[in-house]
């Protein structure tokens, strides 16, 4: 297949020159053609997603004579902790993904190595694309301190919303419904675990899922105001709050009654995604970023739902935001044509490919495009539309501070492991977060 | 009489100029790295940017108020019981059972049990966290088979069990070079020591603590330094099973370094602790070839 990936690109070039098939973002004028070659890193390692990349490449190329892409791709643990000293380098790629948050977005700020995009926004009418929220995602003070704000850093091809996958067989077979409200969730949770089968299927070895776990539930107790807040930094506020200690308490609850994977402190993510596409678990709790997986090589068949509400007189939020953003590099000498390759990976054209691939585009799809009914891609698009249209786009917390990964990770264990309580958890936590507080001002 | 005094052979010149590549390279890889290791210690500095600030000794002086780093030094140091001792006591035991009598498939054993130590430390890191998998790993499955379902654990997820379980890959690693490493010392013990101990009546125990033993002190002496070595820089087997979890309990400083330096962008930190840890190792290294070479000087 590899193979004959080179000659399958050449035949999409040559389908493309013949049919002339404009590419759409043609209305804005495109930089004279020169010789160039605009080198790009990105994090698409995975073969679905690694075709995309190649077809919107040999596309974005073919639409510019003279321009060649240099693609190096990575995996993004490899990818952050090369890309920092690579963007210094006067050869150093002039687009890359850069991954949102502090210890990666706003630290390259911070050193000046990310050309700011406010102006190529305008131009490219992004902002017509993007809604703020998605946009704040992307931005930082030009002194990298404050997030949320400012300038534009980097544009998201692809969306992401956490929500629970369920096996579809298993639910027919028990006659069990998709729940609207969370008591209706929890009473589900309890009949599956009294049919003998593993509710939610969950593997917190490697971390970092567990803050999705506990912050999926915690989106449904608190406001948007405070998870913005959180985040961003700003109006101090405390995560050493009840909300935050209820929904830690939910995850000891599930966790006595045994919901959770028999084990799931000693597996991992990937581990535990095998096992419920092998049909073993009634649901799991992660983000579309599996979707794409979940449909090949399997005889199951899977749907995907949103946490329901858990208090009516709440917004229901659910974590999500957009993927990894491409941003360009602040002393590339091409930076129109990355400009331009940058507004190409948020076409129209690349939200097709991405959808064509079971993978949730952060832009809207083409005009006349159908999307197949009752697919899990329909059902992951119908979550990200409604979270969109309630104003209900949560965080992930992870990006609160440098170290609030780390620290999450280490007392989310303590709290599914039942070494600590709720309480100590939440306060725990609030010490990285007051620190970081008073250090950044 | 005028005689010139001569080295033997070649001129010194030639010998150092033989020299010169594993200088060049130690000096370029190896020296100048710590160097600048021990420089960017005094700095608070993200590792990218021009803002690097000197700040002195601050950054030694917060390690000492870190429970973070102490609770990852204090586990370095336990793991020296898996990485050390047991694979010492484990060595010496297989050694004395291959080394003393002529076995038929000797060649396969030896090389079967050093296996391990060949290995790349990421693949075994990998292997044994499928053996340790829960579900579907091996250990579990095995115990399940033979009825002992309640001796089954969430191996790497238990705040009791994975640091033992951590640490006994280690073991695995470990033994197979001290057994080596010892059978090669008992080819060097005349056989005679043995007869004329066994003519005075010592057992087999005897003979290993009075004959075997004081003959192995400086197989002993590699054994220890080597393996301390790599309990107190362990960096692959955790990051590749437990990345220091669950909560806190696999955390060691090689990990901390790693964390502090690439993900949360704090170089001066990290080689802060980097540099203790090196004068840490450095320091036990030089007391046990202290206390080595003492004792050869003595006899």
């Amino acid at each position: 297949m590899k193979k004959l990936f080179p000659l399958f690109s050449i035949l999409m070039i040559l389908t493309l020159v013949l049919t002339a098939c404009k590419p759409t973002s043609q209305a804005t004028p495109t930089p004279a053609a020169e010789e160039m070659t605009l080198v790009v890193w990105d994090q698409f390692y995975r073969d679905v997603e690694s075709n995309v990349m190649d077809t919107l490449n040999s596309e974005f190329e073919a639409a510019h004579p003279g321009v060649k892409i240099e693609r190096v791709v990575k995996t993004l643990d490899d990818l952050k902790v090369t890309l920092k000293l690579a963007l210094e380098q006067s050869d150093g790629p002039d687009v890359a993904q850069v991954n949102q948050g502090r210890s990666d977005m706003g630290a390259m700020v911070q050193a000046d190595l990310l050309l700011p995009l406010n102006d190529y926004s305008t131009q490219y009418k992004w902002d017509e694309r993007f809604s703020s929220s998605v946009a704040s995602r992307n931005s930082f003070t030009a002194d990298g301190k404050t997030f949320g704000q400012g300038n534009l850093y980097g544009v998201s091809p692809t969306a992401e919303v956490v929500g629970v996958y369920y096996n579809k067989g298993i639910f027919e077979a028990n006659g069990w419904k998709v729940p609207t409200t969370f008591d209706e969730f929890e009473t589900l949770l309890a009949d599956i675990k009294a049919k003998g089968i593993t509710p939610i299927s969950f593997g917190s070895l490697d971390g970092w899922n567990a803050i999705h776990e506990f912050s999926a539930v915690q989106h449904l107790l608190v406001t948007p105001d405070y998870i913005n807040n959180l985040v961003y930094g700003v109006n101090n506020v405390s995560f050493d709050t009840p909300e935050n200690q209820e929904a830690a308490s939910i995850m000891q609850d599930w966790v006595d009654k045994g919901y959770f994977t028999d084990g799931f402190a000693g597996i991992g993510y990937d581990d535990s995604n095998k096992m419920f596409k092998a049909g073993e678990g009634a649901m799991t709790i992660t983000g579309s970023w599996l979707a794409g997986e979940l449909i090949n090589d399997t005889d199951q068949q899977f749907g995907f739902f949103l946490l329901p509400a858990k208090y009516p007189d709440k917004v229901r939020m659910a974590i999500g935001g957009v993927g990894i953003p491409f941003a360009i590099r602040k002393t590339s000498t091409h930076a129109d044509m990355a400009a331009a390759y940058l507004d190409w990976m948020v076409s129209p054209r690349a939200a097709e490919l991405w959808a064509q691939a079971g993978i949730l585009p952060a832009m809207s799809l083409p005009e006349g495009s159908t999307i197949e009914e009752g697919s899990l891609f329909s059902d992951t698009m119908v979550a990200w539309n409604t979270i969109n249209k309630e104003n209900a786009v949560g965080h992930y917390i992870d990006w609160t501070t440098p170290t609030f990964y780390d620290t999450l990770v280490a007392e989310l264990q303590k709290v599914f492991g039942k070494t600590e309580t709720p309480a100590e958890f939440t306060a725990a936590v609030q010490e990285d977060y007051a620190a970081f507080l008073a250090g950044n001002k | 009489m005028n005689v010139q005094h001569r080295w033997p052979g070649e001129s010194r010149f030639h010998g150092w100029l033989y020299l010169l590549p594993g200088i060049l390279i130690y000096l370029v890889f190896i020296f100048y790295p710590i160097l600048e290791t021990i420089r960017t210690s005094f700095y608070q500095w993200d590792g990218f940017s021009k803002n690097r600030i000197f700040i002195g000794f601050e950054n030694y002086i917060n390690l000492v108020g870190d429970s973070q780093f102490l609770l990852a030094l204090f586990n370095n140091i336990k793991f020296i019981i898996f990485y050390t001792i047991i694979p010492i006591i484990i060595g010496l035991f297989l050694a004395s059972l291959l080394g003393r009598k002529k076995l038929p498939g000797m060649t396969f054993f030896r090389a079967g049990l050093f296996l391990p130590q060949i290995l790349s430390m990421v693949v075994v890191g990998v292997t044994w966290r499928w053996i340790f998998n829960p579900v579907f790993g091996p250990l579990n499955m095995g115990l399940r088979a033979i009825g002992l379902d309640a001796l089954t654990h969430s191996w790497l997820g238990d705040f009791k069990l994975a640091f033992p379980s951590v640490g006994s890959i280690g073991t695995w690693v470990e033994y197979g070079f001290c057994m080596v490493l010892f059978l090669a010392g008992m080819q060097r013990i005349s056989e005679d020591f043995y007869e004329a101990a066994q003519l005075d009546g010592a057992n087999a125990f005897q003979q290993l603590i009075y004959i075997t033993l004081p003959s192995l002190r400086p197989e002993l002496g590699v054994a220890l330094i080597t393996t301390i070595i790599a309990a107190l820089r362990v960096f692959d087997l955790v990051y590749v099973t437990t990345r220091g979890g669950p909560g806190e309990s696999t955390l060691v400083t090689g990990f901390l370094v790693y964390r502090t330096a690439f993900l949360q962008n704090n170089i001066g930190y990290a080689a802060a602790v980097a540099t203790v840890m090196t004068i840490v190792i450095f320091a036990i290294a030089l007391i046990i070839l202290r206390f080595q070479t003492s004792h050869q000087e003595e006899a």
